[in-house]
Parts: C-alpha cells; sequence; structure tokens
C-alpha cells in the first residue's frame, strides 16, 4: 500500500499568516525570517514561538549577537503574547554570543547540538543568523555552507520546526542557506512620503500552495497581524456551472422609491452600485437612506467612512444606527493604511454584522486615506476589493467625488465604472438661473432601467426625485437648452 | 498571598548573607557566601542574556553600590571577570562581618533590581527565583529546631 507521509500544518497564532502560508507552518520545516533592521522578524518569531511551544513541545530561542537579549526580553515583554510564566518551562532562552565570537562554527554547531539534545525543543530559533554569517566571511565559502547544510539536516532530523532569522539586506544576495531552507519569508519597510508600511511575502514554501505576492501587515500591542492580499478567485472551470445557475432575482430597495422605479425596481443583490457626483450632490444622504432601508427592512449594513477631519462629520442617522448596533462602522485616518487592511476590517465587521448591504462613502476619502505607496495601485486594489465583497453576496454602493466637467463624460477618476455593475451619476445644472440638482441611471447590468435625467431635491435629509427634465437638451454639457418644439427661448447662459 | 518580586528579594537576599550567631561566620564566611550567591546568579542568566549582559549588569551594579560603600571600588572596570572578583572577595574579607554582609546585600540586590528594572519583575523571579527559596544557614537551623 502506498501511504504517503503527511505533513501537519502548524497553527502559527500570528493572525493571517497561516493564509498566506497555505494552511500554516509545515511541521519539522526549516525556515528563514529574512529583512532589514526593524522589520518585525524576532516579533515574528516570538509570537509563533509563543503559540506553539507547551511544556511537551518547547521551544528553544538561541539568541547569537545581533540585539542584546536583555533588550530583546525587554522590548518583546510589551507584547501580549509574551507570558513570562513560560519562560523556563515551554520556552528557553539560550545565548551563543560567546561561541559565535571565537568564528568556530563546529563549535557553534556543537553547543546548538547539545542543547538541542539536552531539551528535545520541538521549535527551534537562531536569531540573529546574520551573526554567524559575518563571523563565518572570515572561513573559507565551504565551511559555512557545511555549517548551514549541518544545521539544516541536524534539525530537520531532531523533528524540530526552525526558523533562522537573518538581516539579509539584499534581494540578490545568493547564499546556500536560501537552498536549504524549506520556507523563506521576507519582511519589508517601505517607507513612501511621511508614511511607512510593512509588508511580507512568502517568497519559498515547500509542498504547499502559498498566496502570491506582498501583504502587508501591522505590528500592535498584540503582536503582527498580517493582512493577505484579496484574492479574486479564478472561476475559469466554474464559468459554464455559474450560467446555468439563476441570478438572484432579489432586488434591494434604495429607500428611494422613485430611484428604486428608475433602476427597473430596486438594486439587484449582490451588484455594485457607483454613485458619482460632483461634491454636495447628495451622494452621502443617498448612501445613508440605502443604508436606513435596510436596516428598516432588517438588513444590517456596514458604513466604510473616510472623514479626513473630525468636523466632517457623519450625520445624525448613520450615529443612531451605529448606537443601535444596526450598522457597522469603519472610519479611520491612519496615515499607512493599505487597501487589504481595510478589507480586511470590512470582510470581518461584514461577518459579524450578518451586513447585507455595504456603504463606501467615498473612494476619494479613502484613496486619499491609503498609504501613498498603494496609490499607483489603487485601481487595481479596487478591483480586487469589489471582487471580494461581491464573493460574499453583499450589495455594495460606492460614492465617488466627480469634477463637474461639461466636456467629457465620466463617472470616475479611478476608470472604475467598468467594475461595478450599476452606476447613478448625480450633476449641478442651471436652469433658468437656478442651480438644479440632476440625476440619471447610467448602468445596471442585465436589467432594463430608465434612462431619465430626474431633478432631484434633498427634503428632510432624504432624496425626493422630482420629473424627468423634459424640456431641455444638453443638460450635461452644462449650458442646457430648451427644446426647440417647446417654443420658447432657451435660458441665457450665466 | 506569596510575596512575589521585589520583597521577595529585599527579605531573602540579606538573610542568605545574614551573620549568623550559632555558626560564627566572620568576614571570610561572608565573602565566600556573598561570591557563591553571585556565581548561582551568574549562572542562571549566563545562558539567556549572554555573559557580555551579565557583565554589564554587574558593572554598572558595582558601581552604584561603591557609592555607598567605597571600599568596593576596583581598579579598573572588569565587569565580572575572575580577576574582579578576586579583587573584590579580598576587599569583602577584609572588612568587619557586619559591613560585609551589608554591602554583599546590596550589591545583590542592586544587580537584581537592575535586571528587573530591565526584564521585570515576573521574569527575573521566573530566572532567579528559585534562588531565593534554596537552603540558609537559618532556614536550614529552623528545620533541625
Amino acid at each position: 500500500m502506498n501511504e504517503k507521509v503527511a505533513i501537519r500544518r502548524l497553527a502559527t497564532g500570528v493572525p493571517g499568516l497561516d493564509t498566506i502560508l497555505g494552511g500554516g507552518l509545515p511541521e519539522y520545516s526549516f525556515n528563514l525570517i529574512a529583512g532589514p533592521p526593524g522589520c518585525g522578524k524576532t516579533t515574528l518569531a516570538h509570537q509563533i514561538m509563543f503559540a506553539l511551544a507547551t511544556p511537551e513541545r518547547p521551544a528553544l530561542f538561541i539568541t547569537v549577537l545581533g540585539e542584546p537579549p536583555l533588550k530583546m526580553l525587554r522590548y518583546q515583554q510589551q507584547f501580549s503574547f509574551f507570558d513570562t510564566d513560560r519562560i523556563g518551562t515551554s520556552i528557553r532562552f539560550i545565548n551563543l554570543s560567546d561561541e559565535v565570537a571565537t568564528g568556530d562554527l563546529e563549535q557553534v554547531l556543537a553547543r546548538i547540538t547539545s542543547e538541542v539534545e539536552a531539551t528535545s525543543p520541538a521549535l527551534v530559533v537562531v536569531d540573529s543568523f546574520r551573526a554567524v554569517m559575518t563571523e563565518a566571511h572570515q572561513q573559507p565559502a565551504s565551511h559555512l555552507q557545511h555549517f548551514v547544510g549541518q544545521l539544516g539536516v541536524r534539525l530537520s532530523a531532531w523533528q524540530a520546526t526552525t526558523f533562522l532569522i537573518g538581516e539579509y539586506l539584499s534581494d540578490t544576495e545568493n547564499h546556500p542557506i536560501f537552498t536549504v531552507a524549506d520556507g523563506l519569508l521576507s519582511l519589508k519597510q517601505s517607507v513612501h512620503r511621511n508614511s511607512m508600511v510593512r509588508k511580507i511575502q512568502v517568497l519559498k514554501m515547500r509542498g504547499q500552495p502559498t498566496s502570491p505576492g506582498v501583504h502587508t501587515f501591522r505590528i500592535t500591542g498584540t503582536g503582527i497581524e498580517i493582512f493577505p492580499a484579496a484574492v479574486v478567485p479564478d472561476d475559469s472551470g466554474a464559468l459554464a456551472e455559474r450560467r446555468t445557475m439563476p441570478r438572484s432575482q432579489h432586488r434591494l430597495t434604495t429607500g428611494v422609491p422613485a430611484l428604486d422605479a428608475m433602476l427597473g425596481g430596486g438594486l439587484p443583490a449582490g451588484y455594485s452600485l457607483l454613485v458619482a457626483g460632483p461634491s454636495g450632490s447628495g451622494k452621502t444622504i443617498l448612501a445613508t437612506g440605502f443604508l436606513s432601508e435596510g436596516v428598516r427592512l432588517g438588513e444590517p449594513g456596514v458604513m466604510v467612512a473616510f472623514e479626513q477631519t473630525p468636523s466632517q462629520s457623519r450625520s445624525p442617522t448613520i450615529d443612531d444606527m451605529v448606537r443601535a448596533g444596526h450598522i457597522g462602522l469603519i472610519n479611520t485616518r491612519s496615515p499607512d493604511l493599505s487597501i487589504d487592511e481595510i478589507v480586511h476590517q470590512l470582510i470581518t465587521l461584514i461577518h459579524q454584522m450578518k451586513a447585507k448591504r455595504v456603504v463606501i462613502d467615498s473612494l476619494s476619502g479613502f484613496e486619499l486615506a491609503v498609504a501613498p505607496t498603494f496609490r499607483e495601485d489603487f485601481r487595481e486594489s479596487l478591483f480586487r476589493m469589489v471582487a471580494s465583497l461581491s464573493g460574499l453576496g453583499v450589495t455594495v454602493l460606492m460614492t465617488s467625488e466627480l469634477e463637474d466637467r461639461y466636456t467629457d463624460l465620466r463617472f470616475s477618476p479611478y476608470g472604475s465604472a467598468f467594475l461595478t455593475d450599476a452606476i447613478i451619476v448625480q450633476r449641478y445644472v442651471e436652469i433658468d438661473s437656478h442651480l438644479r440638482r440632476v440625476m440619471a441611471v447610467v448602468k445596471v447590468r442585465d436589467s432594463v432601467h430608465s434612462n431619465e435625467i430626474r431633478q432631484f431635491s434633498v427634503v428632510d435629509g432624504k432624496v425626493a426625485i422630482g420629473d424627468p427634465v423634459l424640456d431641455f437638451q444638453g443638460l450635461l454639457g452644462g449650458r442646457p437648452q430648451r427644446t426647440p418644439d417647446n417654443g420658447s427661448a432657451p435660458p441665457e447662459p450665466a | 498571598m506569596t510575596k512575589r518580586g521585589k520583597e521577595m528579594r529585599r527579605d531573602a537576599v540579606p538573610t542568605m548573607l545574614a551573620p549568623d550567631t550559632v555558626l560564627g561566620p566572620d568576614a571570610d564566611e561572608v565573602a565566600r557566601a556573598v561570591f557563591e550567591r553571585w556565581h548561582q546568579i551568574a549562572e542562571r542568566l549566563e545562558p539567556v542574556i549572554g555573559a557580555r549582559g551579565v557583565d554589564v549588569l554587574f558593572g554598572r551594579a558595582l558601581h552604584l553600590t561603591t557609592k555607598r560603600f567605597p571600599w568596593l571600588a576596583t581598579s579598573a572596570a572588569l565587569g565580572n571577570s575572575a580577576e574582579t572578583l578576586k579583587q573584590l572577595a579580598a576587599r569583602f574579607e577584609s572588612q568587619e562581618a557586619s559591613v560585609a554582609t551589608e554591602a554583599g546585600a546590596a550589591l545583590l540586590l542592586t544587580f537584581t533590581e537592575l535586571l528587573a528594572n530591565m526584564i521585570g519583575e515576573p521574569l527575573t523571579v521566573r530566572l532567579l527565583g528559585s534562588l531565593w527559596k534554596q537552603d540558609t544557614p537559618h532556614s536550614r537551623l529552623e528545620r533541625q529546631a
């Protein structure tokens, strides 16, 4: 009988890490954590160690120069995962700086061997391995290669899951250790203008499909939290199956009956709707009404707001609904946000609230809120976000600030219009020397919808749709003229 | 409730070194007790914080204790080296037993306090706590009685 070996995958205790590793850390794997100083390598190793170590399966943390152990113990205690009661029973710290200082790699190997044999640890961390390499530079390369090979083989043979931490600064650095290692985690800090963003990448992990690409992470009092980049599932195989599945016939009401009629009977469930319009046109009011209507019908919602200043306060309606627990609110002004972090928070809140409706108000605020380094990829990230939300089955309303232009018709500055299933555009037009608001439904995918341009106003905090503007043409060009068959003279331009 | 950390150290260290009229220690015995205890502490800490970490803290503890006991001043800042310890032992032996005890307790207490300031009281207790509970001349006598 052919029974293949089953590799047990360990839960690392680092939120998000198991996901990007492809299901956890392979037991007995030999891993490298690489990255420049201060990027969180030691913290990551500590967090994993505290999650995995038990008295029966203890951990051995070997410090080798690098960060002085006194300071490491001092600072690592600031994290909530650091449990001093487990030092000595589940976790042992060993310092090998004296052995390393001799430059004799055989002595270092012998000491590691004796320590591992004495305690039979299930987890071994060597921090930092660069110190070993620096000392070993005095010696022929073959010695180091032999040492690395020996260490890797011995640690695997002792049935220990191992981490070597190293400050490998260069991407092109080619070292035998990279070949020997089963896993390679690369941590980076990306500084762009005044924001700093931490990024992690699984460059290698034998035997399992990892999440490709760069993921952002944050270090807080509880340790490291990784925000796996949203992945748009490849459904090319499932396409035929999907075609045969009936599309949900359910439509969501927006709280404005006349608008529902314009949309062809409400917004189809699971759709994403872009409401584009100039400042003050009533996008947030429409979005708030969409959430209120959901609450009225027992459909909880989530609002993602990006107010840049406290004075841009939310409407009392939103505050009331948040206080009553009917909707969840994400409002952040952190300067180093990644889109993946927001999506992660959003998805967590959607599950928590069992939300059916999501409002992102606004994409313009969102773009300002994310760290500058992500702005280049904003459109691509937006695509992934919309796809992720669509996968959850929630109905999304996004607002987008639209500069009033009368020479071209654009619905959003991100080219995001094609990403959404439905588009409503709002505009200011001048009629009879008055600034009036008009609204039109531009698109509702796979659905009939009105093509009228309707006047609307905001009455008591609610959108009230008026009559179609029948007497004028050229409204969207900003210079409306009365239709000739009406007989009256066109209004004079201002 | 059991005494933890600071209180435990403050109570235990002088007791371990206290001149015991029954056993009649002189300054030589006090010196031996101080350095025996010191070796135990260093032995526990060196694997964790490294010999250099222990050296640095010991040097600082000695510097601070010298303010109260100027006769402890050594010619060179040699940290925890055998040479320093030998010089220090000789100085302890040349003192009155009570003064040597007080200085020894102050040195060990200052060291453990510096350590606790760096790595926190719980971890200090975790690493060294069992030393406070070990046999002392007093505890041995109490048991015999």
